[in-house]
């Protein structure tokens, strides 16, 4: 995609640009986690002696009812690369 | 309630790219319900404009603020300060805000719109708009049962329907209602069909949007309003 392309579904312009991606890039990724399910169960996983790789970084919700549209707008604009929201 | 859209990312972006320092400056009154200006909606725009100046390699500063309504000077007060030392404030109000604040400001600094204000209308279900008043400043909903012709009506008939009246449907659109079907189903239900007999003569619009701005001055308010400011100011001599 284009930088200021206007996507034929939504109308909605993208603000990334595209870019290179060096070799051996790996993304950061911020995970959203229920404290009920999804944390639980990433805890769960290190009782179990799991591993998982370290570019994820999880942060715990109540609830991931409580995810506002401006935590995620956050993560990126502080330059995670992706989101991921479990609950 | 003031229906407003907001406008294209890349037409806002258009606007502020060449400033240093912006503040989105939300409405959390008409524009918070329909999605468009709230303190909510000001804080996303905030953050995408920030994301775009930075994959742009601009230097922009971007803050938000939000105050209640955008059409009094009240609730302006608090934030006045603050909103004079930005460069530019991109207001997600409706266009009366915009105009209030741009007024307010006097000409120091530009006021720019991030909206689209659209119509006046009601919230059917969440998420859902539709005009039910065009604000032309002679009401006639007595006459057609509640349903207004001037905006519900394509043509803004007053002695409708038109011949292009289909199954209930307008001929401009097959999702949009023929309002003059509707009128007429209203009335039957009331009982007041027979008001449909008199015909109604055309309209003097010079009480819309075609007789020039318009004002509305309630002098015994005004007066009371007065009255308390000198009683203020006296009480203060004393």
């Amino acid at each position: 995609m284009v930088d200021g392309a206007v996507t034929e579904q939504t109308g909605v312009s993208t603000i990334e640009k595209p870019r290179e991606i060096p070799e051996g890039w790996e993304p950061n990724v911020l995970a959203f986690a229920c404290h009920y399910c999804a944390f639980a169960a990433a805890d769960l996983a290190g009782v179990m002696r799991l591993s998982y790789p370290p570019n994820v970084k999880i942060i715990r919700l109540p609830c991931t009812g409580k995810l506002d549209h401006i935590h995620i707008l956050r993560a990126f604009e502080r330059g995670v690369d992706g989101v991921f929201v479990a609950g | 309630m003031i229906v407003g859209q907001q406008k294209p990312f890349d037409e806002i972006w258009e606007m502020v790219k060449g400033f240093k320092k912006v503040l989105v400056y939300g409405c959390n009154t008409c524009v918070a319900i329909c999605h468009a200006g709230g303190g909510k909606e000001a804080e996303i725009l905030t953050s995408l404009l920030r994301m775009k100046a930075a994959q742009e390699g601009v230097d922009l500063q971007v803050d938000h603020a939000a105050i209640e309504r955008h059409c009094e000077p009240e609730f302006f007060e608090p934030l006045d300060e603050k909103v004079r030392t930005y460069d530019l404030v991109l207001s997600t109000a409706c266009g009366v805000g915009v105009n209030f604040l741009a007024d307010r400001l006097g000409g120091s600094m530009p006021v720019y719109p991030g909206i689209n204000t659209t119509f006046y209308g009601g919230v059917p279900e969440a998420g859902f708009f539709v005009e039910l008043c065009g604000g032309c400043g002679n009401c006639v909903l007595h006459l057609t049962g509640g349903i207004c012709p001037i905006v519900r009506c394509s043509k803004s008939l007053m002695n409708g329907p038109c011949g292009g009246t289909n199954n209930g449907k307008c001929e401009v659109s097959n999702e949009t209602d023929c309002a003059w079907f509707l009128i007429v189903e209203r009335m039957k239900k009331l009982g007041t069909l027979e008001k449909l007999y008199e015909v109604q003569p055309p309209r003097d619009w010079s009480t819309g949007t075609h007789g020039g701005p318009r004002r509305v001055s309630l002098e015994h308010i005004r007066a009371y309003e007065e009255q308390e400011e000198k009683n203020a100011a006296t009480e203060g001599r004393r």
